[in-house]
Protein backbone atom coordinates (compact mmCIF):
# COMPACT_ATOMS: atom_id res chain seq x y z
CA UNK A 1 0.00 0.00 0.00
CA UNK A 2 0.96 3.57 -0.69
CA UNK A 3 0.82 4.06 3.45
CA UNK A 4 4.02 1.69 3.67
CA UNK A 5 5.63 2.31 0.96
CA UNK A 6 6.20 6.16 2.03
CA UNK A 7 9.32 6.39 4.58
CA UNK A 8 9.17 7.29 8.03
CA UNK A 9 10.67 10.23 9.07
CA UNK A 10 12.95 10.14 11.87
CA UNK A 11 11.86 11.13 15.08
CA UNK A 12 11.84 14.73 16.43
CA UNK A 13 15.17 16.00 17.03
CA UNK A 14 16.57 15.01 20.83
CA UNK A 15 16.77 18.71 22.10
CA UNK A 16 13.50 20.25 19.97
CA UNK A 17 11.70 17.58 21.80
CA UNK A 18 13.22 18.19 25.52
CA UNK A 19 12.73 21.79 24.69
CA UNK A 20 9.17 21.09 24.09
CA UNK A 21 8.63 18.76 27.74
CA UNK A 22 10.91 21.08 29.48
CA UNK A 23 8.67 24.06 28.56
CA UNK A 24 5.55 22.03 29.65
CA UNK A 25 6.91 20.84 32.56
CA UNK A 26 8.34 23.98 34.35
CA UNK A 27 4.81 25.44 33.71
CA UNK A 28 3.67 22.77 35.45
CA UNK A 29 6.22 22.52 38.36
CA UNK A 30 6.70 26.08 39.01
CA UNK A 31 2.96 26.55 39.39
CA UNK A 32 2.60 23.60 41.31
CA UNK A 33 1.08 23.20 44.84
CA UNK A 34 3.95 20.93 45.67
CA UNK A 35 6.42 24.03 44.56
CA UNK A 36 4.75 26.29 46.91
CA UNK A 37 5.54 23.78 49.70
CA UNK A 38 8.98 23.83 48.23
CA UNK A 39 9.21 27.31 48.62
CA UNK A 40 8.10 27.90 51.69
CA UNK A 41 10.46 24.83 53.33
CA UNK A 42 13.59 26.49 51.01
CA UNK A 43 12.95 30.00 52.08
CA UNK A 44 12.52 29.30 55.59
CA UNK A 45 15.71 30.06 56.83
CA UNK A 46 15.79 33.78 55.31
CA UNK A 47 12.57 34.35 57.45
CA UNK A 48 14.36 33.01 60.54
CA UNK A 49 17.61 34.68 59.31
CA UNK A 50 15.68 38.09 59.17
CA UNK A 51 14.49 37.15 62.41
CA UNK A 52 17.14 36.72 64.05
CA UNK A 53 18.64 40.04 62.77
CA UNK A 54 15.81 41.38 64.22
CA UNK A 55 15.61 39.74 67.49
CA UNK A 56 19.01 38.50 68.49
CA UNK A 57 21.75 40.53 70.37
CA UNK A 58 23.90 40.50 67.52
CA UNK A 59 27.29 41.46 69.83
CA UNK A 60 27.30 38.09 71.16
CA UNK A 61 26.23 35.92 68.39
CA UNK A 62 27.97 33.70 66.78
CA UNK A 63 30.03 35.07 63.68
CA UNK A 64 27.66 35.37 60.92
CA UNK A 65 29.91 33.35 58.34
CA UNK A 66 29.63 30.06 60.47
CA UNK A 67 25.77 31.01 60.82
CA UNK A 68 25.31 30.79 56.94
CA UNK A 69 27.95 27.41 56.67
CA UNK A 70 25.23 25.87 59.72
CA UNK A 71 22.48 26.99 57.15
CA UNK A 72 24.31 25.75 54.39
CA UNK A 73 25.20 22.85 55.39
CA UNK A 74 22.63 21.59 58.17
CA UNK A 75 19.48 22.59 56.38
CA UNK A 76 19.82 23.34 52.74
CA UNK A 77 22.38 20.07 51.76
CA UNK A 78 21.51 17.42 54.22
CA UNK A 79 17.52 18.29 54.71
CA UNK A 80 15.81 21.06 52.43
CA UNK A 81 17.53 20.08 49.60
CA UNK A 82 17.17 16.81 49.44
CA UNK A 83 13.37 16.29 50.37
CA UNK A 84 12.92 18.81 47.57
CA UNK A 85 14.73 16.73 44.95
CA UNK A 86 12.75 13.85 46.36
CA UNK A 87 9.57 14.87 45.87
CA UNK A 88 10.14 16.66 42.32
CA UNK A 89 12.15 14.31 40.87
CA UNK A 90 10.41 10.79 42.28
CA UNK A 91 6.97 12.76 40.62
CA UNK A 92 8.98 13.30 37.17
CA UNK A 93 7.32 10.69 35.22
CA UNK A 94 4.58 9.12 38.19
CA UNK A 95 2.90 12.36 38.09
CA UNK A 96 2.20 11.82 34.46
CA UNK A 97 1.46 7.70 35.09
CA UNK A 98 -1.10 8.95 38.06
CA UNK A 99 -2.50 11.44 35.84
CA UNK A 100 -2.67 9.29 32.87
CA UNK A 101 -0.90 12.13 30.49
CA UNK A 102 1.55 9.88 29.56
CA UNK A 103 -0.01 8.41 27.12
CA UNK A 104 -0.11 12.15 25.46
CA UNK A 105 3.91 12.32 25.92
CA UNK A 106 4.37 8.29 24.77
CA UNK A 107 2.08 8.63 21.60
CA UNK A 108 4.05 11.38 19.90
CA UNK A 109 7.18 11.40 17.62
CA UNK A 110 9.66 11.66 20.01
CA UNK A 111 12.50 9.95 21.98
CA UNK A 112 12.02 8.97 25.22
CA UNK A 113 15.00 9.94 26.36
CA UNK A 114 14.25 13.57 25.35
CA UNK A 115 10.78 12.83 27.60
CA UNK A 116 13.24 12.21 30.56
CA UNK A 117 15.46 15.03 29.58
CA UNK A 118 13.04 17.67 28.96
CA UNK A 119 11.38 16.70 32.49
CA UNK A 120 14.80 16.46 34.51
CA UNK A 121 15.95 19.90 33.10
CA UNK A 122 12.86 21.70 34.39
CA UNK A 123 13.24 19.88 37.49
CA UNK A 124 16.54 21.52 37.79
CA UNK A 125 15.52 24.31 36.78
CA UNK A 126 12.73 24.56 39.57
CA UNK A 127 15.24 23.38 41.82
CA UNK A 128 17.52 25.89 41.74
CA UNK A 129 15.10 28.32 41.19
CA UNK A 130 13.53 27.64 45.06
CA UNK A 131 16.89 26.54 46.24
CA UNK A 132 19.54 29.27 45.23
CA UNK A 133 17.58 32.22 46.05
CA UNK A 134 17.52 30.98 49.89
CA UNK A 135 20.91 30.62 49.55
CA UNK A 136 21.77 33.95 48.49
CA UNK A 137 19.86 35.68 51.14
CA UNK A 138 20.98 33.77 53.47
CA UNK A 139 24.46 34.81 53.19
CA UNK A 140 23.41 38.35 52.88
CA UNK A 141 21.70 38.43 56.09
CA UNK A 142 23.85 36.46 58.47
CA UNK A 143 27.38 36.85 57.14
CA UNK A 144 27.16 40.31 57.50
CA UNK A 145 26.11 40.33 60.94
CA UNK A 146 28.90 42.66 62.65
CA UNK A 147 29.06 44.75 59.53
CA UNK A 148 30.00 44.17 55.92
CA UNK A 149 34.04 44.63 56.25
CA UNK A 150 35.38 41.64 54.93
CA UNK A 151 31.77 40.75 53.44
CA UNK A 152 33.59 40.20 49.78
CA UNK A 153 36.27 37.68 51.40
CA UNK A 154 33.54 35.12 51.55
CA UNK A 155 31.49 35.78 48.17
CA UNK A 156 33.67 32.93 47.11
CA UNK A 157 32.51 30.55 49.30
CA UNK A 158 29.03 31.61 48.29
CA UNK A 159 30.05 30.71 44.43
CA UNK A 160 31.00 27.60 45.93
CA UNK A 161 27.83 26.86 47.41
CA UNK A 162 25.34 27.70 45.55
CA UNK A 163 27.56 25.26 42.49
CA UNK A 164 27.30 22.40 45.39
CA UNK A 165 23.74 23.00 45.43
CA UNK A 166 23.36 22.61 41.72
CA UNK A 167 25.38 19.62 41.93
CA UNK A 168 23.44 18.44 45.01
CA UNK A 169 20.29 18.71 43.30
CA UNK A 170 21.10 17.05 39.80
CA UNK A 171 23.03 13.88 42.17
CA UNK A 172 19.74 13.58 44.50
CA UNK A 173 17.44 14.35 41.12
CA UNK A 174 18.86 11.54 39.40
CA UNK A 175 18.57 8.98 42.11
CA UNK A 176 15.19 9.53 42.32
CA UNK A 177 14.23 9.83 38.83
CA UNK A 178 15.82 6.64 38.95
CA UNK A 179 13.53 5.55 41.91
CA UNK A 180 10.20 7.35 40.43
CA UNK A 181 10.16 4.96 36.78
CA UNK A 182 11.36 2.42 39.40
CA UNK A 183 8.58 1.98 41.86
CA UNK A 184 4.63 3.44 41.53
CA UNK A 185 5.15 4.61 45.09
CA UNK A 186 8.40 5.73 45.20
CA UNK A 187 7.47 8.41 47.92
CA UNK A 188 8.13 6.48 51.15
CA UNK A 189 11.35 4.30 49.86
CA UNK A 190 13.10 7.88 49.22
CA UNK A 191 11.99 8.85 52.42
CA UNK A 192 13.65 6.23 54.12
CA UNK A 193 16.89 6.11 52.06
CA UNK A 194 17.30 9.90 53.19
CA UNK A 195 16.69 9.44 56.92
CA UNK A 196 17.88 6.10 57.35
CA UNK A 197 20.61 5.36 54.76
CA UNK A 198 21.95 8.81 54.29
CA UNK A 199 22.78 8.77 58.46
CA UNK A 200 25.68 6.51 57.57
CA UNK A 201 28.00 9.90 56.30
CA UNK A 202 27.50 10.05 60.23
CA UNK A 203 29.74 6.98 60.64
CA UNK A 204 33.58 6.79 60.84
CA UNK A 205 35.12 4.75 57.61
CA UNK A 206 34.42 3.32 54.55
CA UNK A 207 30.48 3.68 55.16
CA UNK A 208 30.16 7.48 54.47
CA UNK A 209 31.53 6.58 50.76
CA UNK A 210 28.23 5.06 50.02
CA UNK A 211 25.84 7.75 50.88
CA UNK A 212 25.47 11.04 48.48
CA UNK A 213 25.20 13.79 51.56
CA UNK A 214 28.99 12.56 52.46
CA UNK A 215 30.68 13.41 49.28
CA UNK A 216 27.94 16.69 49.27
CA UNK A 217 29.51 18.32 52.55
CA UNK A 218 32.93 17.17 51.56
CA UNK A 219 32.74 19.98 49.08
CA UNK A 220 31.29 22.62 51.42
CA UNK A 221 34.48 24.79 53.02
CA UNK A 222 33.09 26.27 55.92
CA UNK A 223 31.95 23.57 58.60
CA UNK A 224 28.93 23.71 60.66
CA UNK A 225 29.90 25.27 64.52
CA UNK A 226 29.56 22.84 67.36
CA UNK A 227 28.97 19.46 66.43
CA UNK A 228 30.77 17.85 68.72
CA UNK A 229 31.08 13.87 68.70
CA UNK A 230 29.41 14.07 64.89
CA UNK A 231 32.55 16.46 63.78
CA UNK A 232 35.00 13.49 65.25
CA UNK A 233 33.49 10.91 62.69
CA UNK A 234 32.37 13.27 59.67
CA UNK A 235 34.29 12.43 56.92
CA UNK A 236 35.84 14.52 54.69
CA UNK A 237 36.47 12.93 51.29
CA UNK A 238 38.91 14.79 48.43
CA UNK A 239 36.72 17.84 46.49
CA UNK A 240 37.77 16.65 43.15
CA UNK A 241 36.61 12.67 43.70
CA UNK A 242 33.54 14.18 45.55
CA UNK A 243 32.34 15.93 42.09
CA UNK A 244 33.27 13.31 40.38
CA UNK A 245 31.27 10.95 42.21
CA UNK A 246 28.20 13.13 42.25
CA UNK A 247 28.82 13.83 38.65
CA UNK A 248 28.87 10.26 38.18
CA UNK A 249 25.84 9.58 40.23
CA UNK A 250 23.82 11.97 38.16
CA UNK A 251 24.61 10.31 35.27
CA UNK A 252 24.53 6.82 36.10
CA UNK A 253 20.99 7.77 37.76
CA UNK A 254 19.82 8.87 34.28
CA UNK A 255 20.71 6.35 32.87
CA UNK A 256 19.30 3.97 34.86
CA UNK A 257 16.12 6.12 35.34
CA UNK A 258 16.38 5.95 31.33
CA UNK A 259 16.98 2.30 30.87
CA UNK A 260 13.73 1.46 32.88
CA UNK A 261 11.94 4.35 31.18
CA UNK A 262 12.57 3.12 27.82
CA UNK A 263 11.21 -0.15 28.31
CA UNK A 264 8.45 0.64 30.74
CA UNK A 265 4.82 -0.23 29.36
CA UNK A 266 3.37 2.60 31.68
CA UNK A 267 -0.43 1.41 30.61
CA UNK A 268 0.32 -1.52 32.94
CA UNK A 269 0.79 0.91 36.08
CA UNK A 270 -2.41 3.37 35.22
CA UNK B 1 -3.03 -8.27 1.22
CA UNK B 2 -1.80 -6.00 3.66
CA UNK B 3 -3.46 -2.84 5.72
CA UNK B 4 -2.19 0.23 7.55
CA UNK B 5 -2.46 -1.43 10.82
CA UNK B 6 -1.16 -5.51 11.44
CA UNK B 7 -1.82 -8.29 13.83
CA UNK B 8 -0.38 -11.02 13.48
CA UNK B 9 -1.10 -13.53 16.01
CA UNK B 10 -1.01 -10.98 18.65
CA UNK B 11 -1.38 -11.49 22.41
CA UNK B 12 -1.27 -9.76 25.50
CA UNK B 13 -1.80 -10.18 28.74
CA UNK B 14 -1.30 -8.69 32.46
CA UNK B 15 0.09 -11.08 34.77
CA UNK B 16 -2.78 -13.98 34.53
CA UNK B 17 -5.19 -12.00 32.47
CA UNK B 18 -5.32 -12.37 28.84
CA UNK B 19 -6.50 -8.95 27.41
CA UNK B 20 -5.91 -10.36 24.04
CA UNK B 21 -5.69 -14.01 22.86
CA UNK B 22 -3.27 -14.50 19.62
CA UNK B 23 -5.15 -11.99 17.04
CA UNK B 24 -4.39 -11.65 14.34
CA UNK B 25 -5.89 -8.74 11.60
CA UNK B 26 -5.75 -6.44 8.84
CA UNK B 27 -6.98 -3.08 8.98
CA UNK B 28 -7.01 -1.10 5.64
CA UNK B 29 -8.42 2.35 5.10
CA UNK B 30 -11.65 3.53 5.72
CA UNK B 31 -13.40 3.89 9.52
CA UNK B 32 -13.17 0.18 11.07
CA UNK B 33 -15.34 -0.05 14.62
CA UNK B 34 -13.93 -1.84 17.05
CA UNK B 35 -17.23 -3.61 19.08
CA UNK B 36 -17.50 -5.60 22.48
CA UNK B 37 -18.47 -5.23 25.68
CA UNK B 38 -16.96 -3.51 28.80
CA UNK B 39 -13.26 -5.59 28.88
CA UNK B 40 -13.27 -7.37 25.85
CA UNK B 41 -9.96 -6.31 24.81
CA UNK B 42 -10.94 -3.35 22.44
CA UNK B 43 -8.38 -1.10 24.48
CA UNK B 44 -5.92 -3.57 24.91
CA UNK B 45 -6.18 -3.55 21.15
CA UNK B 46 -5.99 0.21 20.32
CA UNK B 47 -3.18 0.52 23.29
CA UNK B 48 -0.99 -2.13 21.33
CA UNK B 49 -1.93 -0.21 18.17
CA UNK B 50 -0.60 2.99 19.52
CA UNK B 51 2.55 1.17 20.97
CA UNK B 52 1.18 2.23 24.34
CA UNK B 53 1.88 -1.53 25.01
CA UNK B 54 4.31 -4.33 23.79
CA UNK B 55 2.58 -7.23 22.81
CA UNK B 56 3.13 -10.54 24.93
CA UNK B 57 3.36 -12.53 21.78
CA UNK B 58 3.08 -12.20 18.21
CA UNK B 59 3.55 -8.78 16.47
CA UNK B 60 1.91 -5.36 16.06
CA UNK B 61 2.78 -3.33 13.32
CA UNK B 62 1.29 0.14 11.84
CA UNK B 63 2.26 1.79 8.45
CA UNK B 64 5.03 -1.09 8.70
CA UNK B 65 6.61 -0.17 11.64
CA UNK B 66 6.39 -2.51 14.64
CA UNK B 67 4.14 -0.20 17.30
CA UNK B 68 6.17 -0.71 19.92
CA UNK B 69 9.63 1.31 20.36
CA UNK B 70 9.37 3.14 16.97
CA UNK B 71 8.14 6.95 17.67
CA UNK B 72 8.50 7.84 14.30
CA UNK B 73 5.51 6.45 13.66
CA UNK B 74 3.79 8.62 15.11
CA UNK B 75 4.55 11.68 12.89
CA UNK B 76 1.56 9.79 10.91
CA UNK B 77 -0.65 8.22 13.53
CA UNK B 78 -3.39 9.97 16.01
CA UNK B 79 -4.69 8.60 19.26
CA UNK B 80 -7.42 9.75 21.21
CA UNK B 81 -7.28 7.76 24.61
CA UNK B 82 -9.87 6.61 26.70
CA UNK B 83 -9.02 8.32 30.08
CA UNK B 84 -10.51 11.52 30.80
CA UNK B 85 -7.13 12.94 31.61
CA UNK B 86 -5.64 16.00 31.08
CA UNK B 87 -2.68 19.27 32.34
CA UNK B 88 -5.72 20.29 33.89
CA UNK B 89 -3.90 23.78 34.06
CA UNK B 90 -3.56 24.15 30.21
CA UNK B 91 -5.97 26.12 28.36
CA UNK B 92 -7.65 24.12 24.92
CA UNK B 93 -4.84 25.77 22.72
CA UNK B 94 -2.41 25.32 24.87
CA UNK B 95 -2.73 21.57 25.29
CA UNK B 96 -3.09 21.57 21.84
CA UNK B 97 -0.22 23.55 21.17
CA UNK B 98 2.25 21.52 23.06
CA UNK B 99 1.28 18.29 21.23
CA UNK B 100 1.90 19.61 18.38
CA UNK B 101 5.25 20.96 18.83
CA UNK B 102 6.15 17.81 20.44
CA UNK B 103 5.24 16.78 16.99
CA UNK B 104 8.04 18.34 15.43
CA UNK B 105 6.01 21.53 13.38
CA UNK B 106 7.37 25.22 13.66
CA UNK B 107 5.79 28.20 15.77
CA UNK B 108 3.64 29.35 12.56
CA UNK B 109 2.90 25.52 11.40
CA UNK B 110 1.78 24.44 15.08
CA UNK B 111 -0.55 27.75 15.38
CA UNK B 112 -2.38 26.99 11.43
CA UNK B 113 -2.95 23.72 12.62
CA UNK B 114 -3.89 23.79 16.37
CA UNK B 115 -6.73 27.01 15.28
CA UNK B 116 -8.04 24.25 12.04
CA UNK B 117 -7.91 21.41 14.91
CA UNK B 118 -9.79 23.65 17.27
CA UNK B 119 -12.12 24.48 14.34
CA UNK B 120 -12.96 21.44 13.16
CA UNK B 121 -14.51 20.52 16.59
CA UNK B 122 -15.99 23.37 17.26
CA UNK B 123 -13.50 24.62 20.54
CA UNK B 124 -12.36 27.86 18.94
CA UNK B 125 -14.26 29.83 20.81
CA UNK B 126 -13.36 28.00 24.25
CA UNK B 127 -9.97 27.74 23.32
CA UNK B 128 -8.23 30.14 25.71
CA UNK B 129 -9.81 28.41 28.53
CA UNK B 130 -8.57 26.19 30.91
CA UNK B 131 -9.39 22.36 29.83
CA UNK B 132 -10.22 22.10 33.67
CA UNK B 133 -13.61 23.97 33.57
CA UNK B 134 -14.28 22.41 30.18
CA UNK B 135 -17.19 19.75 30.19
CA UNK B 136 -17.10 16.43 29.51
CA UNK B 137 -17.98 16.78 25.94
CA UNK B 138 -15.55 19.59 25.59
CA UNK B 139 -12.89 17.24 26.78
CA UNK B 140 -14.02 14.36 24.66
CA UNK B 141 -13.57 17.01 21.67
CA UNK B 142 -10.32 18.18 22.89
CA UNK B 143 -8.44 15.09 23.17
CA UNK B 144 -10.16 14.39 19.41
CA UNK B 145 -8.57 17.97 18.24
CA UNK B 146 -4.59 16.79 19.46
CA UNK B 147 -5.24 13.49 17.63
CA UNK B 148 -5.99 15.19 14.63
CA UNK B 149 -4.48 18.02 14.52
CA UNK B 150 -1.15 16.87 12.83
CA UNK B 151 -3.03 15.33 10.04
CA UNK B 152 -2.12 11.50 10.61
CA UNK B 153 -2.63 8.89 8.33
CA UNK B 154 -3.86 6.15 11.13
CA UNK B 155 -6.65 7.43 13.39
CA UNK B 156 -6.81 5.60 16.89
CA UNK B 157 -10.39 6.43 18.68
CA UNK B 158 -10.90 4.76 21.91
CA UNK B 159 -14.70 5.57 22.78
CA UNK B 160 -14.61 8.99 21.23
CA UNK B 161 -17.94 10.26 21.39
CA UNK B 162 -18.24 9.31 25.45
CA UNK B 163 -20.00 11.98 27.08
CA UNK B 164 -20.98 14.14 23.85
CA UNK B 165 -24.25 16.30 23.43
CA UNK B 166 -26.12 15.08 19.94
CA UNK B 167 -24.93 18.32 18.16
CA UNK B 168 -21.83 17.42 18.80
CA UNK B 169 -21.58 13.54 18.68
CA UNK B 170 -23.12 14.32 15.05
CA UNK B 171 -20.49 16.92 13.87
CA UNK B 172 -17.56 14.03 15.16
CA UNK B 173 -19.42 11.72 13.46
CA UNK B 174 -19.35 13.47 10.17
CA UNK B 175 -15.87 14.44 10.68
CA UNK B 176 -14.57 10.98 11.88
CA UNK B 177 -16.55 9.91 8.31
CA UNK B 178 -15.21 12.23 5.99
CA UNK B 179 -11.69 11.50 7.83
CA UNK B 180 -12.49 7.41 6.55
CA UNK B 181 -13.80 8.70 2.97
CA UNK B 182 -10.10 10.64 2.73
CA UNK B 183 -8.63 7.40 2.92
CA UNK B 184 -7.10 7.27 6.08
CA UNK B 185 -7.26 4.36 8.27
CA UNK B 186 -9.79 4.87 11.74
CA UNK B 187 -10.23 2.31 14.16
CA UNK B 188 -12.65 3.55 16.69
CA UNK B 189 -13.68 1.53 19.55
CA UNK B 190 -17.12 1.39 21.57
CA UNK B 191 -19.31 -0.56 23.35
CA UNK B 192 -22.30 1.55 22.39
CA UNK B 193 -23.30 -0.45 18.74
CA UNK B 194 -25.61 2.48 17.27
CA UNK B 195 -22.07 5.12 17.81
CA UNK B 196 -19.98 2.36 15.22
CA UNK B 197 -23.70 2.09 13.39
CA UNK B 198 -23.57 5.60 12.33
CA UNK B 199 -19.81 5.81 11.07
CA UNK B 200 -19.64 2.51 9.76
CA UNK B 201 -20.68 -1.10 8.79
CA UNK B 202 -17.17 -2.77 8.92
CA UNK B 203 -16.64 -3.47 12.00
CA UNK B 204 -14.30 -6.05 14.52
CA UNK B 205 -16.57 -7.93 16.98
CA UNK B 206 -13.90 -8.52 20.37
CA UNK B 207 -14.72 -10.73 23.07
CA UNK B 208 -13.01 -11.84 25.84
CA UNK B 209 -9.69 -11.01 24.08
CA UNK B 210 -10.48 -12.69 20.49
CA UNK B 211 -11.68 -11.21 17.72
CA UNK B 212 -15.02 -13.11 17.27
CA UNK B 213 -15.87 -11.87 13.30
CA UNK B 214 -14.96 -9.17 11.13
CA UNK B 215 -16.08 -7.63 8.39
CA UNK B 216 -19.40 -5.97 6.48
CA UNK B 217 -22.13 -6.81 9.16
CA UNK B 218 -23.41 -8.54 6.03
CA UNK B 219 -20.46 -10.40 5.47
CA UNK B 220 -20.18 -11.26 9.33
CA UNK B 221 -24.16 -12.60 8.95
CA UNK B 222 -22.48 -15.11 6.14
CA UNK B 223 -20.30 -16.51 8.81
CA UNK B 224 -23.15 -17.21 10.74
CA UNK B 225 -24.46 -20.82 9.37
CA UNK B 226 -27.12 -21.58 11.79
CA UNK B 227 -27.55 -17.71 12.63
CA UNK B 228 -31.88 -17.40 11.89
CA UNK B 229 -33.02 -14.55 9.89
CA UNK B 230 -35.34 -12.41 11.82
CA UNK B 231 -38.20 -10.54 10.53
CA UNK B 232 -40.49 -8.24 12.01
CA UNK B 233 -44.06 -8.05 10.82
CA UNK B 234 -46.55 -5.86 11.44
CA UNK B 235 -49.86 -6.57 10.50
CA UNK B 236 -53.55 -5.81 12.00
CA UNK B 237 -53.56 -9.39 13.00
CA UNK B 238 -50.21 -10.60 14.14
CA UNK B 239 -51.37 -14.01 15.27
CA UNK B 240 -52.57 -14.96 12.41
CA UNK B 241 -49.24 -14.43 10.42
CA UNK B 242 -48.02 -16.68 13.83
CA UNK B 243 -50.47 -19.42 13.02
CA UNK B 244 -49.41 -19.06 9.19
CA UNK B 245 -45.80 -20.07 10.36
CA UNK B 246 -45.47 -21.64 13.40
CA UNK B 247 -45.55 -24.96 11.99
CA UNK B 248 -42.73 -24.46 9.39
CA UNK B 249 -39.98 -26.64 9.90
CA UNK B 250 -37.32 -24.06 9.51
CA UNK B 251 -39.06 -21.29 12.26
CA UNK B 252 -37.15 -21.42 14.94
CA UNK B 253 -38.45 -19.09 17.36
CA UNK B 254 -41.73 -16.62 17.13
CA UNK B 255 -42.75 -13.84 19.71
CA UNK B 256 -44.95 -10.92 19.92
CA UNK B 257 -43.72 -7.50 19.79
CA UNK B 258 -44.66 -4.76 22.42
CA UNK B 259 -48.07 -3.78 22.38
CA UNK B 260 -49.16 -7.12 20.72
CA UNK B 261 -49.02 -5.18 17.34
CA UNK B 262 -46.09 -7.26 15.79
CA UNK B 263 -44.68 -10.62 15.67
CA UNK B 264 -41.29 -11.15 15.08
CA UNK B 265 -39.95 -14.55 13.23
CA UNK B 266 -36.70 -16.30 13.19
CA UNK B 267 -35.91 -18.62 10.49
CA UNK B 268 -33.00 -20.07 8.81
CA UNK B 269 -35.42 -20.24 5.88
CA UNK B 270 -36.14 -16.79 4.44
CA UNK B 271 -37.56 -17.96 1.89
CA UNK B 272 -39.62 -20.38 2.96
CA UNK B 273 -40.87 -17.71 5.48
CA UNK B 274 -41.65 -15.27 2.67
CA UNK B 275 -43.58 -17.60 1.13
CA UNK B 276 -46.08 -18.24 3.56
CA UNK B 277 -46.15 -14.70 4.25
CA UNK B 278 -47.24 -13.54 1.12
CA UNK B 279 -49.88 -16.13 1.44
CA UNK B 280 -51.59 -14.76 4.75
CA UNK B 281 -50.72 -11.20 3.96
CA UNK B 282 -53.66 -10.08 3.01
CA UNK B 283 -55.66 -11.72 5.46
CA UNK B 284 -53.78 -10.98 8.23
CA UNK B 285 -53.58 -7.18 7.31
CA UNK B 286 -49.81 -6.89 6.96
CA UNK B 287 -48.38 -3.54 6.43
CA UNK B 288 -44.71 -3.64 7.77
CA UNK B 289 -42.06 -6.66 7.26
CA UNK B 290 -38.75 -5.45 8.12
CA UNK B 291 -35.57 -7.11 9.31
CA UNK B 292 -34.23 -6.06 12.99
CA UNK B 293 -31.08 -8.01 11.89
CA UNK B 294 -30.05 -5.22 9.75
CA UNK B 295 -29.32 -3.51 13.24
CA UNK B 296 -25.91 -4.20 14.53
CA UNK B 297 -26.81 -4.77 17.73
CA UNK B 298 -28.69 -7.92 16.77
CA UNK B 299 -25.69 -9.63 14.94
CA UNK B 300 -23.47 -8.62 17.95
CA UNK B 301 -25.72 -10.07 20.50
CA UNK B 302 -26.35 -13.48 18.52
CA UNK B 303 -22.55 -14.12 18.12
CA UNK B 304 -21.82 -13.43 21.71
CA UNK B 305 -24.44 -15.94 22.90
CA UNK B 306 -23.09 -18.22 20.64
CA UNK B 307 -19.65 -18.02 22.21
CA UNK B 308 -21.53 -18.03 25.18
CA UNK B 309 -23.24 -21.29 24.30
CA UNK B 310 -20.53 -22.91 22.77
CA UNK B 311 -18.60 -22.96 25.70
Amino acid sequence: MSAEAKPLPPPVPFLRAAKAVFDLSLEEMVWSRKSLVMAGLLLLPVGLALLFRVVANLKHAPAGIDLYGLVVAMYYLRNALPLASLFFATALIADEVEGRTITYLLSRPVSRASILCGKFAAYVVTGLTLTLPGIVASFFLLVPIRGFAGLAAFVPDLLRDLGVAALALCAYGALFALLGVLLKRPTIPGLVFLIGWESLANLPGWLPRYTVTAWVRSLVRHRPVDEGLAELFQTTLPTGEAIAVLVAITILGLAGAYGIFSRKQFVLDQ
Amino acid sequence: MSGAIEFARASCWYGPVIALNDVSATIGPGVTGLLGPNGAGKSTFLKLAAGQLKPSQGEVTVLGAPAWGAPEVFHRVGLCPEPDAFWDGLSGWQFVTFLLRLSGFDDAEVKRRAEAALAEVDLLAAKDRRIGGYSKGMRQRVKLAQAIAHDPQVLLLDEPLTGMDPVNRHRVVELVKRLGREGRTIVMSSHVLYEVEAMTRNVLLVHQGRILAEGDVREIRDLLDEHPHAASVRARDPRRVARAVLDLPEVVSVEFGEGGESVVVRTTRPDAFYTALTEVAEEAGVHEVFSPDEDLESVFKYLLARRGGAR
